[in-house]
């Protein structure tokens, strides 16, 4: 599940103060899971703005933003979308991005998209995956390093852990200990033994 | 120094290496003092490199300009700031000035320095930087394509030195198999479990030298601090205790670094000074610990 938080209010109404016409189109997958970008967000996103005197013409949520296939879909979604001056996207990046690419306004990002993660019952958890784009995860027993290592290292921990937590975030713990105890749990201590080469940087 | 750092690590004899650090500018007199005070004293002094991240003058400039100063060099190489293009004609530019030490290492994040919002590169680990210098010095670049000219390093590396950090410990092995040709270690202050880290070194390279790494202390604050911020350091109570009741706190800092250097001797190879605030102490810990004119 991609990662996303809400950005400030305020953010979100200065970019949006000298628009004639807003339209806000929310997402029901990742965004609306994570409650910042469902129909009740998107409700309160209308309201927020109309009353702080932004002329929002309507919201709706699309089934996925990222899925959204073409301009006569989102015209089906929110007929009057043709009208507007910009989009609010209640989504994450590459959802505001897909919608950007079937509306020719102003486009702005309600949220701020964080990382390829996870969400079981209300537990958000972070940076599982950095879509590197050669996955060997199975290298370090499922615990990715280039993902949850600050400083995506492949052959074993800096020397700034303490206590088990992480030098750049004291609050994470380090992803070598956790690769290790992981390892050791399921006997396969033998994977870290071997070295392993850099990956390339695939182009982006 | 009539010798190098790689004669001195062939050599049957005790070995000391010590920190210095570029400055932030271009005023080198700061620098250039602290490496006068201990000419003659040490086999090699490492230049650090954009030390805790933050922004200094490059090492190897200030390697250059040490050695034609007549010191011998070791010239630090952090992961953190240079993807593999950097890294490698750095390693060129290093060569080309005749620098003939490297010692490598990860670097701490970005984060820990003076420009929090600069890009963490990482591009390489340190097993890996180990790994393409080995291939560079082969004649062929990391991409696989020949170089004319091939560098020549004595190349080391740095480890913790606590061996019940067992996934630490397997990097160690890596770097040693990556070429790793000397350890310079985090400050000791707990010689016992310094034992049981050289014991594990007879094992995993017996024939690479360690040098353990000597912080003094200034106060019994400083050992708390480092206690609680400086991962793979560990100043047990005794000392703490010393420092505490100590009327001269600095010449007890001293004291202990030399008991400890005595102690440490019949286990490693050598010691690696790192001091805070320079080397104005050095020479008179060297005398203490009965290393003064080796
Ligand atoms: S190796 Fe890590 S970052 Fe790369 S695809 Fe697999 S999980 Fe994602
Ligand atoms: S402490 Fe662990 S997770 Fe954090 S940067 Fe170092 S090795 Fe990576």
């Amino acid at each position: 599940m991609i990662i996303s938080s809400s950005k400030p209010f305020n953010e979100i109404l200065e970019m949006l103060m000298d628009k004639d016409a807003v339209y806000i189109v929310g997402c029901s997958v990742c965004a609306a899971k994570q409650h910042v970008g469902g129909e009740p967000e998107v409700a309160e996103m209308v309201s927020l703005l109309s009353d702080a005197g932004v002329n929002v013409i309507g919201g709706v949520v699309a089934k996925a933003a990222c899925s959204v296939r073409s301009c006569e879909y989102l015209r089906e979604l929110a007929p009057n979308i043709e009208d507007v001056t910009a989009v609010l996207v209640m989504a994450c990046g590459s959802g505001t991005s897909n919608i950007a690419r079937f509306v020719d306004v102003d486009v702005y990002p309600a949220n701020n998209t964080d990382s390829l993660g996870a969400m079981t019952g209300d537990k958000v958890i972070h940076h599982l995956c950095a879509m590197c784009g050669q996955c060997s995860i199975a290298d370090f027993g499922g615990i990715c390093p280039t993902a949850q290592c600050p400083k995506e290292l492949l052959n074993g921990p800096c020397g700034g852990s303490m206590d088990g937590k992480c030098e750049v975030d004291p609050e994470k713990d380090c992803a070598w200990e956790l690769i290790y105890e992981r390892l050791e749990r399921i006997g396969r201590l033998d994977l870290l033994e071997e070295v392993r080469d850099a990956k390339d940087r695939l182009v982006k | 120094m009539l010798s190098t750092f790689n004669d001195a690590l062939n050599s049957e004899r005790f070995i000391v290496t010590a920190e210095v650090a570029p400055p932030k500018g271009t005023d080198l007199s700061a620098t250039l003092g602290d490496a006068e005070l201990i000419r003659g004293l040490v086999d090699a002094i490492n230049i650090t490199d954009n030390q805790r991240a933050v922004m200094r003058m490059s090492p190897i400039a200030v390697g250059k300009i040490l050695m034609d100063a007549g010191h011998e060099v070791i010239v630090q190489l952090t992961c953190r700031d240079r993807n593999r293009l950097v890294l490698q004609s750095d390693i060129l530019a290093a060569s080309a000035l005749g620098i003939e030490n490297l010692c490598v290492m990860t670097g701490d994040y970005t984060t820990k320095g003076d420009h929090v919002g600069a890009k963490a590169v990482y591009d390489l680990d340190s097993v890996q930087l180990l790994s393409l210098i080995s291939k560079m010095m082969g004649g062929s670049d990391m991409a696989g394509n020949e170089l004319a000219g091939a560098p020549s390093f004595t190349v080391g590396a740095v480890s913790n030195t606590d061996v019940t950090k067992r996934m630490q410990m397997l990097k160690l092995k890596k770097k040693i198999n990556a070429g790793a040709r000397f350890i310079q270690t985090q400050a000791v202050y707990d010689v016992g479990s310094f034992k049981d880290f050289s014991d594990l070194m007879d094992q995993i390279g017996p024939n690479v030298p360690v040098l353990a790494g000597i912080i003094p202390l200034r106060s019994a604050a400083m050992a708390h601090f480092m206690n609680n911020n400086i991962p793979g350091i560990r100043v047990g109570d005794e000392f703490i205790m010393r420092m505490e009741n100590a009327k001269d706190p600095i010449q007890e800092g001293l004291e202990i670094a030399a008991e400890s250097i005595r102690e440490l001797r019949d286990m490693c190879r050598g010691i690696h000074l790192m001091p805070i605030g320079g080397h104005d102490n050095t020479q008179r810990l060297l005398e203490m610990a009965g290393l003064y004119n080796r």
